[in-house]
């Protein structure tokens, strides 16, 4: 679930430690936004083995959820009692549910159902702490206090416990709800790593110019600070929607997310009720389980090469495997 | 002084030191030929970046990678380090030759006490109750000058002059053959350090253990070395004895050195320095690594401009006790 | 004593927050939390406990009093452990509910999570030792990816192959239903047994984030000064790895010590659902789906607690470990 939160979460900080990101921080655009074709640091990512290999499989998964009424060969909530409990088959490639649904239908409108409630809850949570990380690590004060104090909050309520019992007090839980709450609850943990690097920020040369030249304060943080930390706000993206997948797939595994649509964390809950690990079947938990750890994974590879694209320490092992392969292939482009 | 030596403790013949990395091969020490006599100091000076501590690592053979022994042999009373067993070197290391590092204040573990460092070193080497053990560092304090109730105390309650001190006294405490100095006051004020080296030339007058002293400090190699080797990217390019040195630099380079401090006694010149930079050491100048720097390095006379940019100068001897590798040197004595 | 002044002035403050939050939650929640609670209990089990209906509101809300003197009330049940009766386990007061399940929660998420931080440092400490050696090049990667699972799935998978289909483990609750529970070996060992897959999932899931850091952190130590004197001395490789190296090495982790086991008093809840283990995490997850709010408030303050005092225990450690904080 949640466990590797602060695994990902140090990874990030480390990212923020070294004052010099070369392709990184790319020199501020001045002004208007200029049109550039890519950005330098995107065109790193999709040159990084790992992360090219994690979009790849993203993008996999998101062609899966665009076209999942197309992919779908049943109704992912059928009602068959002939039907139910039957191991994998050609009819039904991932078997069915204990009520004869077919897995395989939900596991491919489940992505839909994942991939939404994750991206949503993660850009939800991408704004809030943007704005008030930045925010707070900028102007200070009460602003940053209420970071500060949020911060402080999570630091001793462990998350997981704090959204169940949340969970728990709600009536109905629909879609909006639970992107609600979960993304409040990761925008905390997300301000405190964007609140740090911002502060790093703050005492940059550039920005002290532009307080100097006496720019106001959102022209300062949307014109100065913002373009240096897209990359590391890409990164906050990446690991809260990361979080935010797992997490809503663990609240409905626990029976407490929104349980009417069909997703991969719904499918989990209903094979773990109905006990059918204990009965011997695999099936109704292995795909869904597979299809949430592939997609999970998938990110954490995302994650991964954007750690090595900012940290020059692991670039120099990139370089060398490089020279490695040029050596076994020849000359090639790098 | 003691220079002619009836035996030797310590040889280095022809000894080279390469750090492997992951695209290139730095040759820190090329070719360094030394030899030390029982009791002797010898001094070994140069920029940063020259070699020197890494020639200390390779003496005591804890080079890390990926810095590796490239080529030569290190001879300890005739015994090829190199060929040692990891548990002979292991008890070989300390017993006989001992290490005062560079970055004194660093090289004490921060989470133990100063005794309890002296009690591993000792048991490493001996069989010893903790209590004796701890009885012989404070007599080893104490020689050092330090109150020896301090064995209690941690690293971090001890002053970099103290430090120091504990570190010479953990150099000591098995009676090596051989003290490896490397830059040990670097990091101390100039007071403190005339200090220990003082209390280190009486110990030594006392124990009778040779001595190498690696600095950038001229003076200070002047005033407690015998004899003194220079080093340049990597290879020792002048040999004599202090006095010699100070009073007949011949080596370009040398000369440089010599002239970049203010003397000791008679009026003050106008300090000089080198021009320039130390080389790469990934792709070193070819011929004599000085060239680029070399006030005598001149296209004009085109014979020798050809030896000293194609042809690498060797040792040799102009005088008694007296190396130099020069071109110049060599063609106009 | 300035530090401990400070972290003491901390934990004081934590639990400030962890007590307001509680406070505050309920209130904040669209709905009527107090009539929830009370439509899971009969008439005449409400009757038949007089003040129960004042008791849930003063803790959830819906009282006419101003916020202040609610705030007030509130803080006096906390004080006193009064949090009424949990209403999916009645007539069982809320805190006897506790009683009963938190020991398995703390035996299993202690001796768990304690192993995995042995286990992690000792393979981060050796594959630093030994860079590009095959515990570097196989166990870490192997470790990390099963850390990178989620770990329910990680769970259900151990479930069905180790348990149901090798026969290694049990799988399904703390003891067997034939053993009475009591400080006797039949109960003791069926206990143990039911504990260890359990054990050995945490283990791996949380092994695999001490690794990593770990091994970076020891990848710098040993570039320190203090290590090549110690070579130079003579010691032994193992003893140079250990008590040079590695001791201070392990600090840093020391220091996400708390956080990490907040994630996985997180996590347990997970790990006991599927294992149908009775422990505080089972309980909260039945809790929240009951509407037996009384008993979540109560079991989200106990879950705050255990990481504050886990904060404690780690500050101990390290006061323990680092001379530097305690003399310096």
């Amino acid at each position: 679930m949640s466990q590797i939160q602060p695994l990902t979460v140090d990874v990030l900080e480390q990212e923020a430690l070294p004052a010099e990101l070369p392709p990184l921080t790319a020199p501020a655009p001045k002004g208007r936004l200029r049109r550039a074709p890519l950005p330098q640091w995107v065109r790193l990512l999709l040159s990084n083995p790992k992360s090219r290999g994690g979009l790849i499989v993203l993008g996999a998964m998101i062609v899966v959820a665009v076209f999942a009424p197309l992919i779908a060969t049943h109704d992912p909530n059928a009602f068959s009692l002939i039907d139910s409990r039957q191991s994998p088959s050609w009819n039904h490639l991932f078997g069915t549910t204990d009520q004869g649904a077919d897995i395989f239908s939900q596991v491919v409108l489940g992505a839909r159902t994942s991939l939404i409630l994750g991206a949503s809850a993660a850009l939800l949570s991408t704004v809030l702490a943007t704005t008030f990380g930045i925010l707070g690590a900028y102007a200070g004060g009460w602003i940053d206090d209420v970071v500060n104090f949020v911060t402080n909050v999570f630091l001793v309520i462990p998350t997981i416990p704090l959204l169940v019992v949340v969970s728990g007090y709600l009536k109905t839980r629909g879609s909006l709800t639970m992107i609600l709450i979960i993304g409040l609850t990761l925008a905390a943990l997300e301000a405190r790593i964007l609140r740090g690097q911002a502060l790093s920020l703050r005492n940059r040369d550039f920005v002290q110019a532009a307080k100097v030249a006496g720019e106001s304060t959102p022209r300062i943080i949307f014109g100065e600070i913002m373009p240096n930390m897209v990359s590391r706000i890409a990164a906050g993206f990446v690991l809260v929607f990361y979080v935010a997948i797992l997490t809503a797939a663990g609240l409905e595994f626990l029976g407490l997310g929104d349980m009417q649509h069909t997703s991969w964390g719904v499918t989990l809950y209903w094979a773990q009720v109905n006990s059918t690990v204990l009965q011997g079947e695999w099936w109704p938990f292995l795909f869904p389980g597979l299809a949430l750890a592939t997609t999970v994974a998938a990110l954490v590879f995302i994650l991964a090469g954007l750690d090595e694209v900012s940290n020059p320490r692991l670039r120099v092992e990139r370089t060398h495997r490089r020279a490695w392969r040029s050596l076994l292939l020849g000359k090639g482009r790098t | 002084m003691s220079a002619v030596a009836t035996r030797t403790l310590l040889e280095l013949d022809d000894v080279s030191v390469e750090y492997a990395l992951r695209d290139r091969v730095v040759r820190a020490v090329d070719g360094v030929s030394l030899s030390l006599a029982p009791g002797e100091t010898l001094g070994i000076a140069g920029e940063s970046g020259s070699g020197k501590s890494t020639l200390a690592n390779a003496i005591l053979q804890i080079l890390k990678p990926p810095a590796q022994l490239a080529g030569g042999r290190v001879l300890f009373e005739g015994r090829d380090l190199a060929a040692m067993k990891p548990d002979e070197l292991r008890r070989f290391r300390w017993r006989h030759v001992s290490l005062v590092f560079q970055s004194a204040m660093d090289v004490l573990n921060p989470v133990m006490r100063v005794g309890d460092q002296f009690v591993d070193m000792l048991k490493a080497h001996e069989k010893v109750k903790k209590a004796d053990a701890l009885q012989r560092a404070g007599d080893l304090f104490e020689l050092v000058g330090i109150d020896r109730n301090r064995v209690r105390a941690y690293p971090h309650q001890l002053s970099g002059g103290m430090r120091q001190r504990v570190v010479i006294a953990m150099a000591l405490a098995l009676r090596p053959e051989l003290i490896v100095l490397d830059e040990p006051t670097t990091a101390l004020d100039v007071v403190v350090q005339r200090e220990i080296l003082q209390e280190l030339q009486q110990l030594k007058d006392e124990l009778g253990f040779a001595v190498i002293f690696i600095t950038h400090d001229l003076s200070l190699l002047v005033e407690f070395s015998e004899r003194i080797a220079i080093m340049y990217a990597g290879e020792v390019i002048e040999l004599a004895s202090g006095e010699t040195l100070f009073r007949d630099p011949r080596h370009p380079y040398t000369v440089g050195l010599m002239r970049s401090f203010p003397p000791l006694t008679g009026p003050l010149e106008r300090i000089a320095g080198i021009p320039g930079s130390p080389p790469d050491m990934a792709a070193p100048p070819s011929g004599c690594r000085f060239n680029p720097r070399c006030p005598h390095c001149d296209p004009t006379d085109a014979r020798l401009y050809a030896r000293q940019t194609d042809e690498r100068p060797r040792l040799r001897e102009i005088a008694p006790g007296h190396l130099v590798a020069c071109h110049l040197v060599e063609e106009r004595p | 004593m300035r530090w401990f002044l400070r972290r003491l002035l901390f934990y004081v403050f934590a639990l400030w927050v962890a007590v307001s939050l509680n406070f505050l939650l309920p209130r904040l929640m669209p709905g009527d939390p107090v009539g929830g609670v009370l439509a899971h209990l009969s008439p005449a089990q409400i009757q038949s406990n007089p003040g129960i209906v004042q008791t849930y509101r003063d803790l959830l809300g819906g009282g006419k009093g101003s916020l202040g003197s609610e705030y007030v009330k509130y803080l006096g049940h906390v004080a006193t452990f009064d949090f009424g009766i949990s209403t999916s386990n009645y007539p069982s007061k809320v805190t006897e509910v506790i009683g009963r399940t938190l020991p398995y929660s703390i035996a299993l998420v202690g001796v768990a999570f304690l192993l995995a931080f042995v286990l992690g440092i000792a393979i981060g400490m050796v594959a630093a030792w030994r860079r590009g050696g095959i515990v570097d090049n196989f166990v870490v990667p192997a470790m990390m990816s099963l850390g990178a699972f989620p770990a329910f799935f990680t769970s259900l998978v151990a479930v069905y192959f180790l348990g149901l289909k090798a026969g290694w483990f049990p799988i399904q609750h703390a003891y067997d239903s034939a053993v009475t529970p009591g400080f006797n070996w039949t109960f003791i060992s069926s206990a143990v047994r039911h504990a260890e897959l359990p054990v050995l999932i945490i283990m791996f899931v949380y092994a695999g984030g001490w690794v990593l850091n770990m091994r970076t952190v020891m990848i710098n130590t040993i570039a320190e000064d203090y290590v090549a004197m110690a070579h130079a001395k003579g010691l032994s490789d193992t003893r140079v790895m250990t008590r040079y190296a590695g001791r201070n090495a392990i600090l840093p982790p020391l220091n996400g010590f708390a956080a990490q086991f907040a994630t996985a008093v997180g996590g347990l809840v997970f790990i006991e659902f599927v294992f149908s283990y009775p422990g505080a995490g089972l309980t909260l997850q039945q809790a929240a789906l009951g509407a037996d709010y009384p008993l979540t408030q109560a079991l989200l303050l106990v879950f705050a607690v255990t990481v504050i005092v886990a904060n404690f225990i780690m500050d101990i450690a390290n006061f323990v470990l680092d001379p530097r904080v305690r003399t310096g």
